[in-house]
């Protein structure tokens, strides 16, 4: 089964067979985490890097990298994954060409997620960000495996 | 170059707007349109009012209370207004479709169309001025053009994706260059031919390149900034993705700062998330 994760959303599960798809990454981060060994897995699609006094932003957590990715790594510890065991896997980040700093959200996006990981001694397993292509990222719930769907081609992060 | 020729004779296999809703645009020129008029001219057209409403009842369009038929909806919104749902909902069918040229997904074209009109008209919310009342509509037609390109880029997108990726040209360009025509001239060619207004036609021509554009045109700034924001969400995005430059001078003229592209991009979501849920094609998400 597959479970669309939408624009400013996550979602965590255990449930066998499922894939978390998430389309349209532009300058949005997208992380998958998983826990091989308890198979939990959550995938999330951050808009924007911090709240920074949005109303709209602060409401939904799952908006912002600084409020959603620790927020979706507790509720994966809630459904028994463990921290030593977290694999990560980031994508997205796009920036417009020849981008200017107004319309760089794509970099604060990835800025914001390195320095929260560094910070909480996590460090990324792969990662696929950058560029001004979009990206579609799948979490295979059973194998762990992520998958990247750009320009027509397929690929595993 | 024969490929443009090839490329411009498609333009008319488009289907024209229909004659009702080009006479229902007439009509709303004038703000005090007779509704009698107006009424009987949609009824030829089935399904159009109805979707003109819903798309009325819409946060985004919404008045303080219901809108329940044309009347009211001239009324509270304006005959301008009215005549820019009009037209969404008549070009929704020709713009639903799925471009594989684009690697776009049947409603990803409309859904990006929705977020360049919307966005653009946030954009001046945002700055505290008005957007120009062809802003809207010139904004969801701005990549009109990539129906007719599609079929054409579909066999050389080798070619173009080289270009872009080791000569780092934008995305129209390396159509130029490969095809002999890129989706912004083709759609301004392909509303031309539907007797759209020229302010639109102008937009629509230049918004990937304002700054070739002889005066200022606020139009035409906000969408090409609305376009950008548009595609740093995602929303219906094709293989072009981001890979379009932001034009400084533009960004400077109008004053945008970070924060309030964030904002735009945020109040973006939940407003075509809501639009395309009443466009009877889209209800599904893809």
């Amino acid at each position: 089964m597959r479970i669309n994760v939408g624009i400013s959303e996550m979602r965590v599960t255990k449930q066998p067979g499922v894939i978390l798809v998430t389309h349209s990454l532009g300058s949005c981060m997208g992380l998958a985490a998983y826990d091989p060994v308890f198979k939990v897995a959550g995938l999330i699609h951050c808009l924007l890097p911090k709240p920074s006094g949005s109303k709209k932003a602060s409401a939904n957590p799952a908006m912002c990298v600084s409020t959603g990715v620790p927020a979706m790594i507790r509720e994966m510890y809630a459904m028994g994954a463990q921290r030593q065991n977290l694999i990560l896997k980031a994508a997205g980040c796009s920036r417009m060409m020849n981008v200017l700093n107004q319309f760089n959200t794509g970099l604060r996006n990835q800025e914001t997620l390195l320095a929260l990981l560094e910070h909480n001694g996590l460090k990324l397993a792969a990662s696929e960000m950058g560029g001004s292509v979009p990206r579609t990222m799948y979490l295979l719930v059973d194998a762990g495996r992520v998958l990247i769907r750009s320009k027509r081609e397929e690929r595993e992060l | 170059m024969i490929k443009r020729k090839i490329i411009l004779s498609q333009i008319t296999r488009v289907p024209v707007l229909s004659s009702a809703v080009q006479e229902g645009m007439r009509l709303l020129r004038d703000p005090q349109v007779d509704m009698g008029n107006l009424a009987k001219v949609l009824q030829h057209d089935p399904g159009i009012t109805a979707n003109i409403l819903r798309l009325a009842n819409t946060p985004y369009f919404g008045s303080m209370s219901r809108v329940n038929n044309l009347r009211d909806a001239v009324v509270r919104l304006g005959a301008k207004r009215v005549s820019q749902l009009l037209l969404t909902v008549a070009v929704t069918p020709r713009i639903s479709g799925d471009l594989e040229g684009y690697d776009q997904a049947p409603c990803t074209l409309l859904e990006q169309s929705l977020a360049i009109a919307v966005a653009s008209e946030l954009v001046a919310a945002e700055l505290g001025i008005d957007a120009p009342s062809h802003t809207f509509t010139a904004g969801l037609l701005a990549n009109i053009g990539k129906i007719v390109l599609s079929q054409f880029l579909d066999n050389e997108y080798e070619q173009v994706n080289t270009l872009v990726e080791s000569e780092n040209v934008s995305f129209e360009e390396a159509e130029r260059r490969v095809l002999g025509a890129d989706h912004a001239e083709i759609g301004a060619e392909l509303l031309a031919s539907w007797n759209l207004p020229e302010e639109i036609v102008r937009v629509v021509r230049l918004f990937r390149d304002p700054e070739s554009c002889p005066e200022r045109d606020v139009a035409l700034d906000l969408v090409h900034v609305g376009s950008a924001a548009a595609a740093m969400t995602g929303i219906g995005q094709g293989l072009d993705g981001m890979q379009y430059p932001v034009s400084e001078a533009v960004v400077e003229r109008l004053g945008l700062t970070e924060n309030q592209v964030q904002e735009v991009m945020v109040k973006l979501l939940e407003h075509v998330a809501k639009l395309k849920e009443v466009l009877p094609k889209c209800e599904k998400t893809i």
